[in-house]
């Protein structure tokens, strides 16, 4: 879901870069008061893991593929959405830079639907789910599904402002492929935070509710 | 349970070997925005496949700017699967080197900023 430049006219990836700045420095605030030395290798462990499966694309019926995004998935481990946006932009600018995947003008707009998005949707999801289930795996796995659908459609009403998609084909286009392309992300989510709990429940954030 | 050096060698292994997989066995089926582009431009209907060599028209696109980037499509002119691969590893290790180095420059503030 890494929009290109084309996709995009500049003045309004502009506006995006801008919000998505915002954000970025709120990030950064995380970064300085939350990002212990304990939480660094595993920072670093999700950036490049989301880095590795965003490039697996995995094929979901109806000619068409998806991957990871991955912000539900570190705003839930990392018990923030600015985790999230922090990772994902890191990520965002080393994929535009370096392998021309996702645009420069637009990558505010990638940032915020991937990592703000993502990041917050998938957060208040898995917490409000998880107080109702009981059950951190499903909340999970249902979280990152509405973290990928909702930044989708939110993409697809940017890329009607753009003159890109129109409005309804736009919508029902990005919707039926991410609700399918979700289910990758649901399974992901639940399975890498399988591992962690099994591996090292303590350094996930204790507002994952892993027992102790 | 794990140890810290064991966790971080483990994932670091993990991310490696799904990048590299990737290259091998990832879909090359267009993703969701792209196959959305397709089907606005008449190349694709909803359900179908799109046909051999269907590509977004960006000719036909509202973005002006243009930037060449030196690894496009995670793939270097001339070179072969297994520099593909190495690319991969290449940005999977950007990535990681990039918050260690950012946990070691924030070490040092906050000793500096106590001190």
């Amino acid at each position: 879901m890494h929009i290109p430049d084309s996709f995009m006219p500049i003045s309004q990836g502009a506006v995006y870069w801008l919000i998505a700045l915002v954000f970025i420095v709120l990030a950064l605030r995380w970064v300085r008061n939350e990002m212990s030395e304990e939480k660094v290798p595993l920072v670093a462990i999700l950036a490049a893991g989301v880095f590795a499966l965003q490039a697996f694309n995995i094929p979901v019926t109806m000619g068409t593929s998806g991957h990871l995004l991955g912000g539900a998935l570190v705003a839930i481990v990392l018990g923030s959405p600015f985790a999230a946006v922090f990772i994902l932009t890191l990520v965002l600018i080393v994929q535009g830079v370096l392998f021309g995947d996702g645009g420069i003008t637009v990558m505010g707009a990638n940032i915020i639907n991937m990592g703000v998005i993502g990041g917050f949707v998938g957060y208040y999801a898995y917490h409000g789910l998880r107080s109702l289930t009981k059950n951190m795996f499903v909340s999970a796995a249902v979280a990152a599904w509405l973290a990928c659908i909702i930044p989708a459609l939110v993409a697809a009403l940017e890329l009607y402002a753009a003159g890109t998609f129109p409005l309804v084909p736009g919508l029902v286009s990005m919707g039926v492929y991410h609700a399918l392309i979700g289910l990758v992300e649901a399974a992901i989510t639940g399975v890498v935070l399988a591992l962690i709990v099994n591996s090292r429940p303590d350094i996930l954030d204790r507002s994952t509710g892993v027992p102790a | 349970m794990i140890s810290n050096r064991q966790f971080l060698i483990g994932g670091i292994a993990l991310a490696l070997v799904i990048g590299v997989a990737a290259v091998f066995f990832a879909s090359a089926d267009p993703d969701g925005l792209d196959s959305t582009a397709l089907i606005v431009q008449g190349q694709k209907d909803l359900t179908g496949p799109a046909g051999p060599g269907a590509e977004v028209d960006e000719a036909s696109l509202p973005g002006s700017f243009e930037y060449n980037a030196p690894f496009a499509d995670y793939t270097l002119e001339g070179g072969s699967r297994l520099t593909d691969a190495g690319l991969m590893v290449a940005g999977i290790l950007a990535a990681l080197v990039l918050v260690l180095a950012l946990g070691k420059g924030l070490k040092a503030y906050r000793q500096t900023r106590s001190s």
